[in-house]
Order: C-alpha cells, then structure tokens, then sequence
C-alpha cells in the first residue's frame, strides 16, 4: 500500500510542480530580471498593485463588520446570504464579467460609466477577491470563544469595546489569513476585468492581462510576469499558513485547511 | 471521420462556415493563430487577415507560399444611440470619446494605426480605453454601446447591423487590408486542406465572400 500511495503523490506533485518550475526553467533568471524592465511589464506592475490595493482596503473596510454580523447573528434566510456571499468563489470569471456589464456598464442597471477605467478593474477585483476574505473572517469570528465574549459584556465592556478589544484581536491570525487569500486572487484576476475594463496600457492592464497579450508578442515578458505572479503567489500562501497556525498551532503541522 | 482544422482571423467567423461547415474551426486573433502554429499547433489551414503572418511562417519553412484570397476595407462604427454624437472619423478627435481598437500586432490594430497615420490623425489614438485581442472583441464592445466608437472591418458590420452604424472612412486613409492563407507543416490532412484553399477560391467560394461584403484579389 505504502508504494501506491507514495506512487499517486509522486505523480500528483510532479504534475502540480511541473508546470510552476517550467516557468523558471525555459529562460535563465537573469533573462527574466531582465524582461521585468520591460515598460509592458513595468506599467502592468504598476496598475495591478495600486487597483489591488484599492480593491483590499474595500474589501476590508466594508467585509469585517459584514463577517462579524454574519458570524454573530442568528437569522432567517442566513444560508442564504452566505451562499450569496460564497457565489463569485465558484462563478467562471467570465460571468463576473458579463454580470458587472449588466450592473454597471453603460446599458446595465446602475449606469456608472466606469467601463475602461482603473475604477472598473478595482470593481472587479473586489467583486472576485471579496468572499475570500469575507468568508474567511466569517469562520475567525465564529471562533472567537463566546464566553469571553459574555464575560466582556458583563464586566462592563460595550459592543464597540467587544468588537475592538476582544473579538477583532482573537480574529486577528484568520482575518490576515482571509486577506493575504483575497489579495492574491485580486491579482490574478483575469476574465471580468478584460471584459469589464478591457485592457490598455498603463490604466487597465493588470500583470494577467499582460500575459495574455504579451505571449503572442513577446514570450520571455510573458514568462516573466509569469515568474513574478508566480513568487508572489508562493509567499502569500506561506504567509497565510503562519498567520493561521504559526503561533497558535497545536499541531505538529499544519493542517490543510487554507482555503 | 477526419476533421479539418482550420486557424482563420477573427473576421471571417461568418464567411468560412458557410463556404464549408465540416471543418473545425478556430477563430482568433491572426498574431495569436500564427504562434500557436509556430509552437507546433496541428492546423491544418491558417488563414490570416494580413499577409505578415502567413509570410513570416513562410519564411520560417512553417508553411506553404501563402495565396492571397480576399481583401477587405476598415470603417468606423458606432452604437445606434451614438452617445458621443460621431459622424465622421474627424469627430474622433474630441476629448474624452471612448475608442476602442485593436491591440498592436492583431491585424486589425496595425491597420487602425496605419489609417490614422495616413489621415493625420495619429493623436486620436489618446482617446483609445481599450486595446482588444481581435476585432469582434473590437465589436462587441462598440454593440454592447460601452464603447463610443471602434474601427472594425466593413465585413464585421452585418451580422451587428441592429445595434451599431457603420461610418465610412476617407478612400485617402485605406490601408491594403489582404487576406492570406497557407498550409502550415505541422498539417495532419495537407490533401484535404489543399481542397479546403482551392473550395475558398472557387466561383462558389469567392461569391460567398463577395456576399458577405469582403473584396476579391
């Protein structure tokens, strides 16, 4: 049993692995530090990191009272609500798309006319990053201990002192976890903003869409945002296992529960 | 049963199909087309809407002597509402009009570029939002009225003629907009796809294209 099993995981890793390392491997590291210069890649660079951080601080400003609601209330209709918030997790990007169009294009329901704006980039980032952290922070405060929560209260402590001096730093390892995994969907992100935004250089062009428009044009700058997406990925995932169970982990190891 | 398959521009979608529904088809951006071919896609005809692609394929021994098999012209479109109020391609000039062309590189995108250039109105191009893949991206986004205005060819406009009008653009401004095709190397069918190309430029061929609005060489 021990070789078959040890067989699937070698084939299994081999072929998560594979695609990854070849990144790397077909031009040398210093071809892709160099292409990384380029102004495609530079100004993608760029765009990506100003809507992602942007598309961040909503998603963090507007999701943890929305989580702590959620996590705190009992209500009707709650399964709901949090199918709703779970949705754009499992929608092919596509539909994101097509859906902010007919929310917010020029025909859609709330003409907003952001369409080709870094507006609608950061829309619809936030749109697929969101329930990452919001669904995250939704279980890290359903594991903040309700007794403590009581005790607070009948020691004299107001809701806004629970939230902010027992629940919120209690939450604190999951509601970093949740954001480090919305921040790296948000850059990612693909097929609503070349739908929603389209894609120009310098203003709508996040690192992605610039794969996709370089590969045909230029492959090493494709392989090098590539490279980079790749990096940054990698570090946000570790990240996400520390802040979950670096300091707090009864475990020998960590357990697989990270998304 | 063996299957064609067939690497053609964006642009001709509607035409191919009706010259000859059996084959597959893949429809995209001719630049995007001619890598997958020189990464060793089995095509068994590209047919591209420029020659730059078939002939540097050809160059590279990829595939056979491209032949030059229809000709199209570029036009302006707009929404039916016309929002930006544009009459014709000088209108084009105004601050804050959403324009939307096709990427360098995509045929459709060089052309755009060479008839603004030929016209003088290469400072147009600030007011480009998008920069789309392929030209019925081009379209969609003029049809769907997000963008004010695009330049599509004259042959995209038809199967949209509900929802968008068509602007002509100065006779003085045309690019030479020609359509090549080619027998790549890596074709599994070179037989049938000889009769594909020779199917395309038959009298039944060349009439369908006519009717679909596309000029013959």
């Amino acid at each position: 049993m021990k070789a078959v099993f040890g067989l699937a995981a070698a084939v299994t890793l081999t072929f998560l692995v594979l695609p990854v390392l070849a990144i790397f491997l077909q031009v040398s590291p210093a071809t892709l530090l160099h292409e990384l210069g380029d102004p495609v890649a530079r100004d993608a660079l760029v765009v990506s990191v100003r809507t992602t951080l942007i598309a961040q601080a909503l998603i963090v400003v507007f999701g943890t009272p929305t989580a702590y609601l959620l996590a705190t209330r009992r209500f009707r209709g709650r399964n709901v609500v949090l199918t709703f918030v779970e949705l754009p997790l499992v929608l092919p990007p596509a539909v994101a798309g097509i859906g902010l169009l007919a929310a917010f294009g020029r025909m859609g329901l709330l003409p907003a006319g952001v369409a080709f704006t870094q507006t609608a980039v950061v829309l619809a980032v936030t749109f697929v990053a969101a329930p990452f952290y919001v669904r995250t922070a939704i279980a890290s405060f359903e594991g903040v201990d309700p007794q403590l929560v009581a005790a607070a209260r009948t020691l004299g402590a107001g809701p806004w002192r629970v939230f902010g001096r027992v629940a919120l730093p209690l939450a604190a390892g999951g509601l970093g976890a949740g954001l480090a995994l919305s921040f790296a969907r948000g850059l990612g992100e693909f097929g609503a903003t070349i739908m929603f935004a389209g894609s120009l250089q310098r203003v709508t062009e996040t690192l992605p869409l610039a794969i996709y428009a370089e590969f045909a044009r230029s492959f090493d700058v494709a392989l090098a945002i590539g490279a980079l997406l790749v990096a940054f990925s990698f570090i946000l995932l570790l990240v996400v296992k520390w802040l979950r169970f670096g300091w707090t982990s009864p475990f020998r190891f960590v357990p697989s529960t990270s998304a | 049963m063996k299957f064609l398959a067939i690497f053609a521009a964006a642009s001709l979608t509607g035409v191919f199909p009706q010259i000859d529904h059996a084959p597959r088809y893949q429809f995209a951006g001719s630049d995007q087309l001619a890598f997958q071919i020189t990464q060793g896609a089995p095509a068994d005809v590209f047919a591209a809407a420029s020659p730059k692609y078939p002939e540097q394929l050809y160059a590279q021994r990829l595939c056979s002597k491209p032949a030059v098999f229809a000709t199209n012209t570029v036009v302006l479109i707009v929404p039916r509402a016309n929002p930006a109020g544009i009459r014709s391609v000088y209108d084009l000039r105004r601050s804050g009009i959403k324009l939307v062309i096709g990427a360098k590189g995509v045929p459709i995108g060089d052309y755009t570029r060479k008839l603004l250039a030929n016209l003088g109105l290469s400072d147009v191009l600030q007011n480009v939002v998008s920069e789309e893949d392929d030209v019925k991206l081009v379209v969609a986004k003029v049809a769907y009225g997000e963008a004010d205005a695009g330049f599509v060819y004259r042959t995209d406009v038809k199967p949209v003629g509900a929802k968008v009008f068509r602007i002509g653009v100065p006779a003085a401004g045309q690019p030479t907009v020609q359509y090549e095709m080619c027998i790549p190397t890596t074709a599994k069918h070179p037989a049938l796809a000889a009769a594909f190309m020779r199917e395309v430029l038959s009298k039944r061929g060349r009439t369908t294209l006519r009717d679909a609005g596309f000029g013959l060489p």
